[in-house]
C-alpha cells in the first residue's frame, strides 16, 4: 500500500514537473517574442508574404481546376439544326429527330428550343447584354435540341457513339457536347495537375527556406543567450522547444494574416469587379474551402517548425 | 569530490595545462591562482565539461569528464553554480527572471521559484531591484546577481572566475563575504583569481596551477 502510494506520488511529481516545463516553454517563447519585437515583426512580414503567395496560387489553381472539371461532369449534348428545320417550320424533321434520339439508350430527357425560345433563353441568362440581344432577329439563331443523359450511361465511348449517330441524322447541322472538349483538354488537366503540384512543391520549399532565413535572423541574435542557458544547465530541448513554439506562433500568425488578406482581396476584387465578367463565361469563382485552408495551415505550421529546426541546428 | 590527475590541456598543440594534479574536498573554500594565461579559466571549464582534458583524468562527483555523455552535461552543470567574470546575465530579463533561470530549467514550480528567488535576493541584498534589468545595475550588483543565480539551486559546488576582476576593493570584499557565508553553510567554493589581495582576504587553501 505504502509502495503504491509512493509510486503514485512519484508519478504526480513527474507530471507536475512536465507541466512546469510546458508552462516555462510558452513563457520563454512569449518573452523572446516580446524582447525582439522588431526582428519578429520582420520575420512575420516575410513569412506572411510567402504564405500569401502560396494561398493566391492555391486559390487560382483550385478555380481553374474546378472550371476544367465542370466539363467532365457535364452530361448535356446540344444539337444545332439546319436552317430548313427552322424557316420552313419543318415539324416532320424535328419530330423525326426527337423520335430517333429518344430511342437511344441512356437518354434521360430531350428538350427542343425553337429560334424564339433560343433568344428568350439567351436574354434570360445574359441580362447584361439583353438590350443588344433584343435587336437581333430571332431567325438568325439556330433551333436547338438539348439532350440530358443518365449519369450511369456516360462514358467516353458511349458519348462518342451517340455523337456520331446523332450527327448523321437528317436536319442536324452541328453537334456539341462538352465532353468532347473535355477529351481535348483531358491532357491539359493532367499537365495542370503535374505543373500545379510542382509549383506547389516549389512554393512549399520556398516557404520553408523563407521561414528558415527569417527565423535565423532571430536566432542569431540569441547566440549569447543560448550559450548562457547551456552554461547554467539547460538541456538542448529546454532551449530549443521555446524556439519551435516561437517559430510556429510566427508561422500561424503569418498564415492568419495572409488568409484574412486574401479573403478581403477576394471579396473586394473578385466579387465586386470581376465576378460578373467571369460569370459570363460560366466560371464560378469560389474561395478556398475549409479543407484546403486547413492543408495550407498545416504547411505553414510545418514550414515554421522546419524553418526553426534548420536555423537552430548549428547551435546543438 | 573534485579530482584532477595528471591533467593536460592543449589547443592546437599549445599546452595550457601541464600535468595538473589536485583534489578539492567537500565544504572547502579554494583559490585557484596563477598569472593571466596560466589556465585558471580552462581549469574551471574542465570542471563543468565546457572543455575536455587532452590527457589525464578529471573527476567531478565521481563523473569522468572525458567520458561524460553530452546528454548528461546539463545535469552535471546544475550541480555546479558558475559565476563568470563577465557575469553572463540575460539583458532582456529582469533580475528576478535571471535568477529564476536555474530553477526553471530544473522544472521547479513557480511557487517554489518565487520563494527561493526572494530568499536569495534578500541574502545578496538586491530584493528591491528584482524588477530591474541587468544593464541598469552597477558592476558589483551585477556580480551579486550572478552569484545569486549560481546559488539559487543550492548546488554543492560554486565556482567563480575572477569574481572581483571588475570591482573596486570594497565591493570585492562584499562579494567575498557572500561567498564565505555560503561556504559556511556547506557549499564548496572554488575561486579562480590572480589577485593576491583577494587571496589574502579569503584566507583559504590556494592551488597555484603554475607550481603544480
Amino acid at each position: 500500500m505504502i509502495k503504491a502510494l509512493l509510486t503514485l506520488e512519484g508519478h504526480v511529481s513527474l507530471i507536475s514537473q512536465k507541466i512546469n516545463y510546458l508552462n516555462n516553454y510558452f513563457k520563454i517563447a512569449f518573452l523572446n517574442i516580446r524582447s525582439n519585437l522588431a526582428g519578429n515583426f520582420f520575420a512575420f512580414l516575410i513569412m506572411s508574404f510567402s504564405f500569401f503567395v502560396m494561398l493566391i496560387f492555391t486559390l487560382c489553381y483550385i478555380n481553374v481546376y474546378n472550371y476544367m472539371l465542370s466539363f467532365e461532369k457535364n452530361n448535356t449534348m446540344l444539337i444545332f439544326l439546319k436552317d430548313s428545320a427552322n424557316y420552313h417550320n419543318n415539324n416532320i424533321i424535328v419530330n423525326d429527330l426527337l423520335k430517333n434520339i429518344k430511342k437511344l439508350h441512356g437518354v434521360k430527357s430531350i428538350k427542343y428550343y425553337s429560334y424564339n425560345s433560343s433568344l428568350r433563353f439567351l436574354i434570360k441568362h445574359t441580362p447584361k447584354i439583353s438590350p443588344v440581344l433584343k435587336t437581333i432577329d430571332p431567325r438568325d439563331l439556330p433551333p436547338v435540341i438539348k439532350i440530358h443523359f443518365n449519369p450511369e450511361y456516360i462514358s467516353r465511348i458511349y458519348l462518342s457513339n451517340v455523337y456520331f449517330r446523332v450527327k448523321s441524322l437528317n436536319g442536324v447541322q452541328f453537334v456539341y457536347y462538352s465532353r468532347l472538349l473535355a477529351d481535348k483538354i483531358g491532357e491539359f488537366i493532367f499537365f495542370t495537375k503535374v505543373i500545379g503540384l510542382l509549383i506547389f512543391l516549389f512554393l512549399f520549399i520556398s516557404s520553408i527556406f523563407i521561414s528558415y532565413s527569417a527565423i535565423k535572423l532571430i536566432i542569431l541574435k540569441k547566440q549569447d543567450e543560448i550559450e548562457i542557458l547551456k552554461l547554467v544547465g539547460a538541456t538542448n530541448s529546454y532551449i530549443r522547444i521555446p524556439m519551435f513554439i516561437e517559430g510556429v506562433i510566427g508561422a500561424v500568425l503569418s498564415f492568419i494574416t495572409s488568409i484574412i488578406l486574401l479573403f478581403l482581396l477576394f471579396k473586394i476584387f473578385i466579387y465586386y469587379h470581376f465576378n460578373g465578367f467571369l460569370s459570363y463565361f460560366k466560371i464560378e469563382v469560389v474561395f478556398l474551402n475549409a479543407f484546403e485552408i486547413f492543408v495550407i495551415f498545416l504547411i505553414a505550421v510545418l514550414s515554421g517548425f522546419l524553418g526553426t529546426y534548420f536555423s537552430s541546428r548549428k547551435f546543438f | 569530490m573534485i579530482e584532477f590527475v595528471h591533467v593536460y590541456k592543449s589547443y592546437d598543440k599549445n599546452y595550457i595545462l601541464r600535468d595538473l594534479t589536485f583534489n578539492i574536498y567537500k565544504g572547502e573554500f579554494v583559490f585557484i591562482t596563477g598569472p593571466s594565461g596560466a589556465g585558471k579559466t580552462t581549469t574551471l571549464k574542465l570542471l563543468t565539461a565546457i572543455e575536455k582534458p587532452t590527457h589525464g583524468v578529471v573527476n567531478v562527483f565521481s563523473i569522468g569528464i572525458s567520458d561524460i555523455k553530452p546528454k548528461d552535461i546539463p545535469f552535471l552543470r546544475r550541480k555546479i553554480g558558475f559565476v563568470f567574470q563577465d557575469f553572463k546575465l540575460l539583458p532582456n530579463r529582469t533580475i528576478f527572471q535571471n535568477i529564476s533561470l536555474s530553477l526553471e530549467i530544473s522544472g521547479i514550480s513557480s511557487t517554489v521559484i518565487a520563494n527561493n528567488v526572494t530568499n536569495i535576493l534578500k541574502a545578496v541584498e538586491l530584493y528591491t531591484k528584482k524588477d530591474d534589468y541587468p544593464l541598469s545595475l552597477s558592476g558589483g550588483e551585477q556580480q551579486r546577481v550572478a552569484i545569486a543565480r549560481a546559488l539559487v539551486l543550492n548546488p554543492p559546488v560554486l565556482m567563480a572566475d575572477e569574481p572581483t576582476g571588475n570591482l573596486d576593493d570594497n565591493t570585492a570584499g562584499i562579494v567575498i563575504d557572500i561567498l564565505k557565508s555560503f561556504n559556511n553553510k556547506g557549499t564548496t567554493v572554488i575561486v579562480a583569481t590572480h589577485d593576491k589581495s583577494l587571496i589574502d582576504l579569503g584566507r583559504a587553501r590556494v592551488i597555484d596551477i603554475t607550481k603544480n
